[in-house]
């Protein structure tokens, strides 16, 4: 793609006795524009959806290459042995949990739906793992993986989805919409899509005004992408040169709409160009892939060079909630994904290619997973269900429920004394 | 004591908080050199710096959302929306993101949005509107809706003090036609609390923000006839202030509400509702509602002035419901 030149905008700087505004700071980032995508993948998946006809019916038809063998892991820039093994915990204990929730679900103890991340959990672990303590998550419904990399527990999870009184929101909502803002600074989703994006970016500007430019990380799918509060939301953090990583999940299916019925770019990593951004395309289903990219991201970011978008492609490997059995889905799709399973290649990746568990210890680690996790469902079937009355107040904040105080450090004003509160009489609108 | 307009009042509320507190900052649409649409951010941009008087694009969800953000790290952010007819653009992130977040998960969002509302000014269907319903029935948020500039200041401190998200809707044919003495210290005005702004005993009016003023013209007219007439300024629509409204029905027994948002769900049949539950057997006459025509707000001077409210119309409907 042939670099174009941009006209840059000149700001007068004689006789300049301020500091540097944050629109000062973002103009070198702003030459720094970026047209052209950093693909990590080791292998470049090529087939198209299309709706046809047959006979009575019309369903969706996939064509292309999809006997290719699975690709490897690539090996990270940045990660240890170690955190690689932390990270495959996380992805088993994301899936594990998963599968537990299944069978409480069909056990009748889970009110309402069941999302599964099945598929993404690479996507999930390894991203949020890049973060610091003291950076903040936005997740969405399938990034439950997420949460439990920020220090949540499977038991919050499982009891949210079982409408508990012991779960975060103590039964005030379901699923993966909670958060916490004083110890894993998490914001809670709310259903709509998109909607994350801005409020991320807004708890990069409130850090950034007590003096620290942190990392931020939400999600977005290729359907959410479609909304007009994303475009909001990651061009304000573009133009104020937040912190912002923002990860497309792409996996191929919003509900039961194909990717290719959302958007007509070939990557959707395509759109940080037109925001005049970074974009990076990652195999999703490697974690190694997704937390080099999460990592540089949020350097950049703490280096305050504003946001990166990086479109992480894999495939939701069940239907949108448990109820939907995914019949539209073409089987060819399922059969190559499944080749493409996250931990299966992870767990061959750490054990066979590079023996940095043996066979033993992977099996004693998969164990401590299953033990802890029952001991987790155990917590959650147990808890009580909320009080009835439990569901009047807590609208509003009443004194003293809680005390608002600067997360980081009291913002440093630099007010001009000589200057006070004249009003001019100017032309105004509408009087 | 110096004598400040309805805007001058919000501009220095706004100013001192920025002043007394450094978690204040103002985000919005052409709020920092230019000073705002109507100039309620004039100067701020020079006096505290441009990380504290942020412009933004056009993007009233982004906004919002950056504002609810920043209000999570502990800061106190005011929104100005350049007019509150584009509220809807931000529809979603007020109502469910912000005004859910601390019931769902306790998190509390102490942010303003404040703008511009209300018509005769010949604004047109999309420069004119009162939008404050969407919100009152919304729980999760507070609605502030001025009518007077000492209430202004006072209203505008304690809504950037208060640890819930504000709706503060200041009415735009109100800034600079009305003027009066405000003191320079630090005061605030609570939120809830309805003011009487004139004491009757024949007839109440409850209204609220620039109908105040409406209902105090017609007070005066009709005292040459002999009815003195009270008038309830709301001053907060949520929480709205139920104890004002059943004390004043129990003095007077006749009450017209009036309102200059639309009739059909606007305040008025709240209010109804209030008097019917704590002061039905107050009443010694039909509950009368005056309010705008169930359109947009026209835009052309003769059709705006058929679809608001009136001095001539408060005082007709006052006359027949003081005989009934």
């Amino acid at each position: 793609m042939p670099k174009k030149k941009q006209p840059t905008l000149r700001r007068a700087n004689t006789n300049r006795t301020h500091s540097r505004t944050p629109q000062e700071d973002s103009k070198s980032a702003r030459q720094q524009r970026t047209y052209t995508l950093a693909d990590y993948r080791l292998e470049k998946p090529s087939f198209e959806l299309r709706q046809v006809r047959v006979g009575d019916t019309v369903r969706y038809e996939v064509s292309g290459n999809l006997s290719g063998p699975a690709p490897p892991i690539r090996d990270s820039k940045y990660l240890r042995k170690q955190q690689c093994i932390e990270i495959y915990r996380w992805m088993l204990l994301n899936r594990k949990m998963e599968a537990a929730l299944e069978n409480l679900y069909k056990q009748g103890k889970v009110v309402g739906g069941v999302y599964f991340g099945l598929g993404q959990a690479a996507c999930s672990c390894a991203s949020a793992y890049a973060l610091r303590p003291d950076e903040w998550l936005g997740p969405l419904i399938r990034n439950q993986g997420s949460l439990l990399v920020r220090g949540f527990s499977a038991s919050d999870i499982l009891m949210q989805y079982m409408a508990k009184a012991g779960s975060p929101t103590n039964g005030r909502d379901a699923s993966s919409h909670f958060g916490d803002i004083q110890n894993r600074n998490v914001v809670a989703p709310i259903s709509t899509l998109g909607d994350l994006i801005p409020v991320l970016a807004g708890v990069a500007l409130g850090a950034r005004l007590q003096g620290r430019n942190i990392a931020v990380m939400t999600y977005i799918g290729d359907g959410g992408q479609s909304t007009g509060v994303t475009y909001e939301g990651l061009n304000f953090a573009a133009v104020q040169n937040l912190g912002l990583v923002l990860f497309v999940e792409n996996n191929l299916w919003g509900y039961s709409t194909p990717a290719d019925m959302q958007f007509c770019v070939k990557d959707l990593a395509e759109r940080a160009i037109a925001y005049g951004i970074p974009g990076i395309i990652v195999d999703g289903t490697d974690p190694c892939q997704v937390y080099d990219a999460a990592h540089e991201a949020c350097q950049r970011a703490r280096r305050g060079e504003g946001p990166t978008l990086i479109e992480a492609k894999m495939m939701r490997m069940k239907g949108h909630a448990i109820h939907d059995a995914a019949e539209y889905v073409p089987k060819a799709l399922f059969e190559y994904w499944k080749k493409r399973d996250p931990i299966a290649r992870f767990e061959d990746y750490l054990v066979r290619q590079k023996k940095w568990l043996t066979n033993q210890e992977n099996e004693k680690l998969i164990g401590a997973v299953e033990s802890e996790l029952e001991v987790q469902r155990e917590i959650a079937v147990a808890s009580p269900m909320p009080a009835p009355e439990s569901a009047a107040g807590g609208a509003y904040c009443e004194t003293p429920c809680h005390e608002i105080r600067p997360k980081y450090a009291m913002p440093k004003c630099r007010i001009k004394k000589s200057l006070s509160l004249k009003q001019k009489e100017t032309a105004v609108h509408l009087k | 004591m110096p004598a400040l307009t309805y805007l001058e009042a919000i501009r220095q509320g706004i100013w001192e908080e920025m002043e007394r507190d450094p978690t204040v900052f103002c985000i919005g649409e052409d709020i920092g050199i230019y000073g705002g649409a109507f100039k309620v951010t004039d100067g701020f941009i020079d006096h505290f710096g441009p990380e504290r008087v942020i412009d933004t694009p056009i993007a009233e969800s982004a906004i919002v959302g950056a504002a609810f953000g920043a209000s999570l790290t502990g800061m106190r952010p005011v929104a100005e929306f350049q007019f509150m007819d584009f509220i809807g653009c931000a529809f979603n992130q007020i109502t469910n993101m912000v005004a859910k977040a601390h019931y769902r998960w306790g998190a509390p969002a102490p942010l303003v949005i404040r703008g511009p509302s209300g018509g005769n000014v010949h604004g047109g269907p999309f420069h004119s509107q009162n939008p404050e319903m969407y919100f009152v029935h919304t729980p999760g948020l507070k609605v502030v809706c001025p009518a007077t500039a000492y209430d202004a200041k006072g209203l505008i401190k304690a809504a950037i003090r208060d640890n819930n998200p504000v709706i503060f809707f200041e009415h735009k044919y109100l800034y600079r036609r009305i003027k009066e003495d405000v003191p320079e210290e630090d005061f605030l005005v609570p939120l809830g609390r309805a003011r009487l702004a004139r004491e009757g005993q024949d007839l109440s009016i409850i209204t609220y923000a620039a109908m105040v003023h409406v209902a105090m013209e017609a007070a005066e007219l009709l005292t040459k006839e002999g009815l003195e007439l009270e008038v309830l300024d709301l001053r907060t629509l949520s929480p709205i202030d139920r104890e004002a409204i059943a004390n004043t029905v129990r003095k007077t027994n006749k009450v017209m509400v009036l309102h200059e948002d639309v009739r059909t769900g606007g305040i008025a049949g709240e209010i109804s509702a209030i008097i019917n539950e704590e002061a039905f057997d107050s009443l010694d006459g039909p509950i009368v509602r005056l309010a705008a025509l169930d359109t947009p707000v026209p835009f052309s001077p003769p059709q705006e002035e058929y679809f608001l409210p009136k001095v001539v119309d408060v005082v007709r409907e006052a006359r027949k419901l003081a005989a009934y």
